[in-house]
């Protein structure tokens, strides 16, 4: 088989893709710091790799687009989670909504003005938009207010890396008394890796930073045609 | 209900690869209503008010799609890989622009996060304060 045939682009890049992915998996829970996670080491890996072998984009999406078809099963499944917290739903949404609503007005809002303040192209600014939700809410929500979905799923990783980071610094800077608003910090500002280091302050804080970035996604998708129209 | 029905019910609490079928069935459901009914939202989010409302009203358990749900959130890092590669075909992100993108992420994030756990964490302290002063009367 010839290196130009479709076919084994087809096999292989999905396969590369996946191995790629275990092995990051195994690198973090080797070495932990946090820009050994597999959210920045998978893709970066697999960037080296496409320039190593000399393929391009379109030869690499050929295999591997249905990948990005699992994002709609994996939307489906936040029910899941936000049935298990139905209790924590039912005792705190206001502060919940307010949180959220606030949270979300504040990342659209700088996002646009900071972009704009910055001179950066408006479909880029569109897409820098969403980029503090989790990724198939995000990706969605970029579509519909103009932004090129694939570039979002670009600021959400970084979003997230850098949000990760941040948090803990921000946690000693606030004064925070709840576990709540420490949840919600991560939750809104830095999605599913703001979840994770959540989960390793404490299981209240971790549990509240899935729930907020589950609800902050939906929001936000819900905000879009409101959005749509204050752009216009 | 039935013994065979019951048996299956038992493999399906157990078998993840099914309970992930499962998942992905009510995504394409969710997809076909959202085409057919021209809804503006993606069939993902449509599917997941539907399991929601299935797991509320009880016909479907927890068990059935737990095991399922829980990896396909675990994974979901790697079905976006695809998607974020195509930042190959972005060159211009080399260079000022990409710096001023990062400069947004990077102080638009400071901002959500500050803005966020200040407004819940004070949200909460009144309704605490309230519940208190109304347990105290």
């Amino acid at each position: 088989m010839r290196w130009s045939d479709p076919t084994l682009h087809l096999l292989f890049w999905p396969l590369a893709t996946v191995a790629i992915y275990i092995l990051a998996k195994r690198l973090y829970r080797r070495w932990h710091y946090w820009w050994t996670g597999p959210l920045l080491v998978t893709p970066l890996a697999v960037l080296a790799l496409l320039a190593i072998l000399g393929a391009d984009y379109r030869q690499y999406m050929s295999g591997t687009h249905w990948l990005v078809l699992m994002l709609g099963p994996a939307t489906v499944a936040f029910a899941i989670p936000i049935h298990e917290q139905r209790t924590v739903i039912r005792r705190h949404w206001p502060v919940l909504l307010v949180g959220v609503l606030a949270g979300s007005s504040i990342a659209l809002a700088s996002a646009w003005a900071l972009a704009h303040a910055l001179g950066v192209p408006d479909a880029v600014g569109r897409s820098l938009m969403p980029r503090s939700t989790t990724t198939p809410f995000a990706m969605a929500m970029s579509g519909e207010i103009g932004g090129v979905p694939q570039l979002t799923a670009v600021f959400v990783i970084l979003t997230g890396v850098c949000g990760a980071a941040m948090g803990e610094v921000m946690l000693k800077w606030l004064p925070l008394r709840s576990a709540l608003a420490r949840g919600a910090l991560f939750g809104m500002a830095a999605h599913g890796a703001g979840v994770a280091k959540a989960t390793e302050i404490g299981r209240e804080e971790g549990s509240i930073a899935g729930l907020v970035m589950i609800l902050a996604g939906l929001l936000n998708l819900m905000l879009a045609p409101l959005v749509m129209l204050a752009l216009r | 209900m039935t013994l065979a029905a019951l048996r299956l019910r038992a493999v399906l609490r157990r078998t993840r690869l099914l309970q992930i079928l499962l998942i992905a069935a009510i995504w394409l459901a969710g997809d076909a209503l959202v085409r057919i009914l021209g809804l503006p939202v993606p069939g993902g989010v449509v599917g997941m008010v539907g399991l929601l409302v299935l797991l509320a009203l009880g016909w479907v358990k927890p068990a059935s799609v737990r095991l399922g749900a829980y990896w396909l959130l675990a994974e979901m890092l790697l079905f976006f890989v695809p998607a974020v590669i195509a930042v190959m075909d972005h060159g211009e992100f080399m260079g000022a622009l990409g710096l001023k993108v990062a400069l947004v992420i990077v102080v638009g994030t400071l901002l959500v996060m500050a803005g966020t756990a200040l407004t819940v964490d004070l949200l909460y302290r009144w309704r605490m304060r309230d519940r208190m002063r109304h347990a105290v009367e």
